[in-house]
């Protein structure tokens, strides 16, 4: 294990990718120069993976579309998005590419993989800091996973590369940013909920772009002597909801913290899969803390997130109700 | 025979009164095996009129577009086909009972049921695509094969078909870039209509000729009259070889008569009558040739829609 910059880890991993599967093929604007994070930089100085490097329009519906296309004919594409706001611009191809399975009866599949950062982090703001999560959990067929922990993020990327049918990674920005123990293969699925504390006072639910500020949050309030859990969410859709139910029913007292809007955000969702699934162990409402709905300035982005304060309040507010 | 619903700018083989141009424009064409093919891809129009799919169009005297698509593919070549290309599906082989029971939405027992455009059909066991909902997605997803045929080597080129409204949707034009940029083995066949009153906006027509519109772009393109059915497989054929020989892209505009808007249009522009006065001319079509023909299309027709249990009137 040794330290280094995520997005230099997630290029090498790119690269050893389509080494490792002749299937690979890397799609993205400007891959062929490396690509808009430098993604695709390690993959571009093998000369033998040029072929499978191809520079697309300026163009997702159809780049989305192209991948779905190249995937039904056997190919494992990876996509490399500037930005997650990309999804929504090439929201008609991403729902075509989520139901291939589906429009033909199982007889096609699409496996592809889309890796889209979100989140505040590059003080781009407006949609670049959007988790944009709810659009996405929407379309059915289509696998959303979240990496918001800086040193499971390259292990996460590899095994989602390894998934069946379409499949969206988002990378949180803040985590991307990070310098971090990464290396290894982890032998445990990184693509099902994380429990990274377990406590009996409250659990608190988190992922993506929100995560750095919960780990925050949490680490305050058990050094406060607070017994409190947390849960990495990771598999935005589909929803683990067993493993979210068992987490849950451990304390009774929950709280999630995400990005975006607190209006129909996903937190919303999991409330109501708390309260369908564990009500009898909640000991408390469950508590949601979230960012503002937007759109955010360039130099307010970190508005889009729930700051350590609101997530250290709503853990104290639960733990004492 | 020139009418206002003639196009221009086409390389015609087989001329308005059934000549050939040059009798070795028809070499390796049999004719008559071609004529049975459209004559029962207008009786299956004729019938799924009657059967009730919703937003479905009558594609009588578009034949020309199957029929080439669908010929001129070899095995393990795929199709993306338009919204009105049904007759593809019987003539590279589909079953039609099969076929029937997708269009009509229908479950057979042990699947799961298609879910995609309604009366969209998904065939891959003739490599035949599924309709995908998004307007253009189709094209996209076409490129996206032909790319993986290109990388594979395969030497295989794949055919999408659509109509020139699609022109006018952005990933058109985005799927002409991605396809011009990486050199694939696409043939996109864009029906065009003569408009003598006006194109309206649908129709994208921005100057007279998709295909010119396409060559601006940097795209081998040919025009192709729709009613000249040894026209069309001509030109496709051109554009087939030259993506299987890794010379790129190519389109084929093919300038159709919609025969059920287009009630005034001179007989000479239904495919199926040129190709009949063609064999007329040549002494092999008779009357009683063209009712054992028309019998056995319908036939078949008839059975499939009565084994798929599809109501809605029979052939009169």
């Amino acid at each position: 294990m040794a330290e280094q910059s995520v997005l230099t880890c997630l290029a090498e991993q790119l690269a050893q990718a389509l080494q490792a599967d002749e299937r690979r093929v890397l799609l993205g604007e400007d891959v062929r120069d490396g690509g808009m994070l430098g993604l695709s930089r390690v993959a571009v100085a093998d000369e033998q993976l040029a072929d499978r490097i191809v520079a697309t329009p300026l163009a997702p519906a159809t780049t989305f579309v192209h991948a779905a296309g190249m995937a039904m004919a056997g190919l494992r594409p990876i996509v490399l998005l500037p930005s997650a706001a990309a999804l929504i611009e090439g929201f008609a191809g991403l729902a075509e590419a989520s139901r291939v399975d589906a429009s033909t009866a199982g007889e096609r599949q699409a496996p592809m993989v889309i890796l889209a950062p979100c989140g505040p982090g590059f003080g781009l703001g407006g949609d670049n800091a959007a988790t944009l999560e709810v659009a996405l959990t929407a379309l059915p067929g289509l696998r959303v996973i979240s990496c918001g922990d800086a040193s499971r993020v390259c292990a996460t990327v590899a095994q989602a590369l390894a998934a069946d049918g379409p499949t969206v990674v988002l990378l949180a920005r803040t985590a991307l940013l990070c310098t971090a123990e990464v290396g290894g293969e982890p032998s445990e699925d990184l693509l099902v909920p994380q429990e990274l504390h377990t406590g009996a006072q409250a659990t608190v639910f988190s992922w993506g772009p929100a995560l750095a500020n919960t780990q925050q949050a949490v680490a305050d309030a058990r050094n406060a002597g607070f017994d409190v859990g947390l849960v990495d969410v990771v598999s935005l859709a589909p929803l683990a909801v067993d493993a979210l139910v068992a987490a849950a029913a451990t304390s009774g007292k929950l709280v999630i913290a995400h990005g975006g809007g607190r209006l129909q955000g996903l937190g919303a969702e999991l409330a109501a899969v708390f309260a369908d699934h564990a009500i009898l162990h909640l000991d408390a409402p469950v508590t949601r803390v979230t960012g503002t709905p937007g759109p955010w300035p360039r130099t307010g982005e970190q508005a889009a997130v729930p700051s350590v304060e609101a997530i250290r309040e709503a853990i104290d507010k639960v733990v004492n109700y | 025979m020139e009418s206002p619903w003639d196009p221009e700018g086409v390389e015609i083989c087989l001329q308005p009164s059934g000549e050939l141009t040059d009798s070795k424009l028809a070499d390796g064409m049999d004719l008559r095996a071609l004529y049975k093919r459209v004559v029962a891809a207008r009786c299956l129009d004729l019938r799924l009129a009657r059967v009730g799919v919703p937003m479905w169009v009558s594609s009588a005297g578009e034949e020309a577009v199957a029929l080439a698509s669908s010929q001129l593919l070899r095995d393990h070549e795929w199709l993306y086909p338009g919204a009105r290309d049904f007759a593809a599906y019987p003539l590279r082989g589909y079953d039609l009972d099969e076929f029937l029971r997708q269009l009509a939405g229908h479950r057979t027992v042990d699947s799961t049921g298609y879910n995609g455009r309604p009366g969209g059909i998904s065939a891959p066991d003739v490599w035949i695509a599924h309709a995908p909902e998004a307007l253009g997605a189709h094209l996209a997803m076409a490129a996206g094969q032909a790319h993986a045929e290109l990388l594979k080597n395969t030497g295989r080129a794949v055919i999408a078909t659509m109509g020139e409204g699609m022109t006018t949707v952005g990933m058109y034009r985005e799927t002409l870039a991605m396809a011009a940029a990486c050199d694939l083995p696409l043939v996109l066949i864009i029906k065009s209509q003569i408009w003598p009153e006006g194109a309206p906006a649908e129709a994208g027509v921005l100057g007279d000729s998709v295909a010119d519109r396409v060559r601006a772009l940097g795209i081998w393109a040919r025009r192709a009259d729709g009613a000249d059915v040894v026209g069309v497989m001509r030109a496709v054929r051109q554009a087939l070889t030259r993506a299987r020989e890794r010379r790129g892209p190519g389109v084929v505009e093919v300038v159709v008569t919609q025969l059920s808007h287009c009630k005034d249009a001179p007989a000479h522009r239904d495919p199926v009558e040129r190709l009949r006065s063609y064999l007329d001319r040549e002494g092999v079509w008779t009357p009683t040739f063209q009712d054992v023909v028309e019998a056995e299309a319908r036939g078949q027709i008839e059975r499939a829609c009565e084994a798929v249990g599809l109501t809605g009137g029979t052939h009169g």
